[in-house]
């Protein structure tokens, strides 16, 4: 291999990142997000980004355990607060619209 | 169309010219200041820098002798005997079983007890075996940590430069000594070095050695007569020597750290486990005595030494290498508990020294003793706080123990009686410790977080790291863990 995993891991980190940037800013141009939602989208993406660097990196130093761990603990958090991000926007897109 | 919409082609542009502000930023920043900074600042909060040795030492201390150690007096047991003095039978039997089974057993149908196990065990040992002997049982002047200083070549070697060139090097100044030296260091395989100035209250005060000295290191040419003489009228008169027989006074010791194997180490009880031990014990029958002829060929007297000589625990503190912990191992930051020890006493004194440095571990200890919890012979001290002096059952005959440095004592014969029964040298406590991390960025996050935060938070993160499965002891997938070619998976192919 030519990358070791760890790099690998860094190198999609930093793409998401900015794919996630981008997207969020894109969204806000969209939706016009209040400060809740950007709370809640950025903690949320934070974590998300945390867990997948936390659980990669727990299978490349062969700790299974860890990386299930690391999905439970900063996984699911980052699930409910991307989820929370929508629903923030959404409600304010219907409250303009009225 | 709404303008506040984005359309791709804006979406694109300001992506551009987002990354294009981004680089030209983080470009005008001279990269080495900020470097500098952050690191400074991380430092300045994380890691307290002391300029005194940071343990209390009482005024009645005082430095043990090289046989107040549980494996030189149950391994030298002849020799402590022959110049008066008592061995328990106790220690001598679990001395010998040691011995017994690391040398000569093997069990095919035990896990990590295996042939194949063993042989990666007597692998492991064998250039300590062969270069530094009983270094690891504290007796010293034997092989490559061999006191003599030679002044010239000798005469029979095609190659030689063991021996104290009479033009002494000057550096520039003290930083770049300490540079070269510790640069020198790792060239040759340490992993961690610091620089201290010796300290007396961490030499063993007398040394006993019961080999002739003819018989301490290969012959580089034959025997003097006096040499032989010597060797005929050997005896246990001979066997103790002090500081007075030391061939220079020594002003510095450069310490250093190598890292045992995390796999090896996690296998930890069985031969797999001793084997990471031995790979350590090896690289300090090597690089200590590299580091010794480089400095001697700079012009200055130097012996390299493992366990011998001192005790290398308060000297990789004083040295800037780790904090004291609960396990009575020196805690590094990189890597934890999970590293071997060894020194260079040298002359030289122009040289940058290193500052005791702390982050928190001691504090963690108080709460956390996931080491004490996994000693199967309850060595390890549960106490809250340290103390002077040890509080284990032993304590009234605790001759093996260190009075006077607030510490927490382990209880070096319950530890040794482990040793005997398992034929290897254990290291749970090492593979429990929460320290014990491969050198992985997460790691070095939370032991971050944990220094920065309060008592209370060290209890949570101790459960947190049970809960991520890290620090298991007597874990038989350990062993496959070990020789799974999937197992270094991170470290580049």
């Amino acid at each position: 291999m030519i990358f070791t995993g760890i790099e690998m891991l860094f190198f999609s980190l930093g793409m998401l990142t900015a794919t996630s940037i981008m997207g969020a800013y894109y969204y806000n141009r969209q939706y016009r997000f209040k400060a809740a939602t950007w709370l809640a989208l950025a903690l949320g993406l934070f974590l998300m980004l945390f867990c997948i660097a936390w659980s990669v990196s727990s299978v490349l130093e062969g700790e299974p355990r860890a990386a299930s761990m690391g999905m439970l603990i900063f996984g699911i958090p980052s699930v409910l607060l991307l989820i929370l991000a929508r629903r923030l926007a959404l409600k304010n897109v219907q409250k303009d619209t009225k | 169309m709404d303008s506040n919409k984005t359309n791709r082609r804006n979406f694109l542009k300001l992506g551009g010219v987002s990354a294009a502000v981004g680089i030209t930023a983080i470009s005008a920043i001279p990269q080495k200041v900020a470097a500098n900074k952050l690191d400074k600042k991380i430092t300045g909060d994380l890691v307290k820098v002391h300029d005194d040795f940071p343990v209390e030492v009482r005024a009645d201390y005082k430095p043990p002798r090289n046989w107040d150690h549980v494996q030189a007096r149950s391994m030298f047991v002849d020799a402590v005997k022959a110049i008066g003095e008592d061995v328990e039978d106790e220690i001598v039997a679990d001395g010998q079983a040691f011995i017994k089974k690391m040398n000569y057993a093997y069990d095919n149908s035990k896990v990590g007890y295996n042939q194949a196990d063993k042989a990666l065990l007597a692998g492991a040992w064998a250039m300590n075996n062969y270069a530094a002997g009983p270094s690891p049982a504290t007796i010293g002047d034997f092989g490559v940590n061999s006191w003599e200083q030679r002044s010239e070549k000798a005469h029979y070697a095609l190659f030689d430069n063991d021996y104290v060139v009479k033009k002494k090097y000057k550096f520039d100044n003290k930083q770049q000594a300490a540079d070269y030296i510790k640069r020198a260091a790792r060239l040759f395989g340490a992993d961690l070095v610091g620089i201290t100035r010796r300290d007396k209250r961490w030499d063993y005060s007398k040394f006993l050695n019961p080999i002739p000295p003819l018989l301490r290191k290969p012959l580089l040419g034959p025997p003097s007569p006096e040499q032989l003489e010597e060797l005929k009228f050997w005896g246990p008169d001979k066997f103790i020597s002090d500081w007075s027989d030391f061939p220079f006074e020594p002003k510095t010791v450069i310490v250093l750290a190598f890292e045992m194997d995390y796999e090896g180490i996690s296998a930890s009880p069985s031969y797999v486990g001793s084997a990471a031990a031995g790979a350590g014990y090896s690289a300090m029958a090597k690089v200590p005595y590299q580091l010794a002829v480089y400095l001697k060929n700079l012009g200055y007297n130097a012996v390299s030494a493992g366990n011998d000589m001192g005790l290398s625990v308060p000297y990789a503190i004083a040295a800037g290498l780790g904090e004291n912990s609960r396990l009575g191992q020196v805690v590094t930051y990189k890597y934890g508990p999970r590293v071997r020890l060894a020194k260079v006493y040298t002359d030289f004194e122009f040289v940058e020294y290193d500052k005791p440095k702390s982050f928190g571990v001691m504090d963690f200890c108080k709460s956390c003793m996931r080491c004490a919890d996994a000693c199967p012979t309850k060595a390890i001290s549960h106490d809250k706080e340290p103390s002077f002096d040890p509080t284990h059952d032993n304590k009234d005959n605790a001759w093996y123990n260190v009075k006077g440095v607030k510490k927490y004592h382990v209880d070096a014969k319950k530890c040794f009686k482990l040793w005997g029964e398992l034929g290897d040298d254990c290291g749970m406590c090492m593979a429990s410790c929460p320290y014990n991390k491969p050198d992985f960025w997460h790691h070095r996050l939370v032991d971050s977080i944990t220094a920065a935060m309060p008592g209370p938070v060290h209890d949570f993160m101790r459960e947190m790291d049970k809960m991520f499965g890290y620090g298991n002891v007597e874990d038989p997938s350990a062993i496959k863990k070990f020789y799974s070619p999937k197992g270094k998976s991170y470290n580049g192919h």
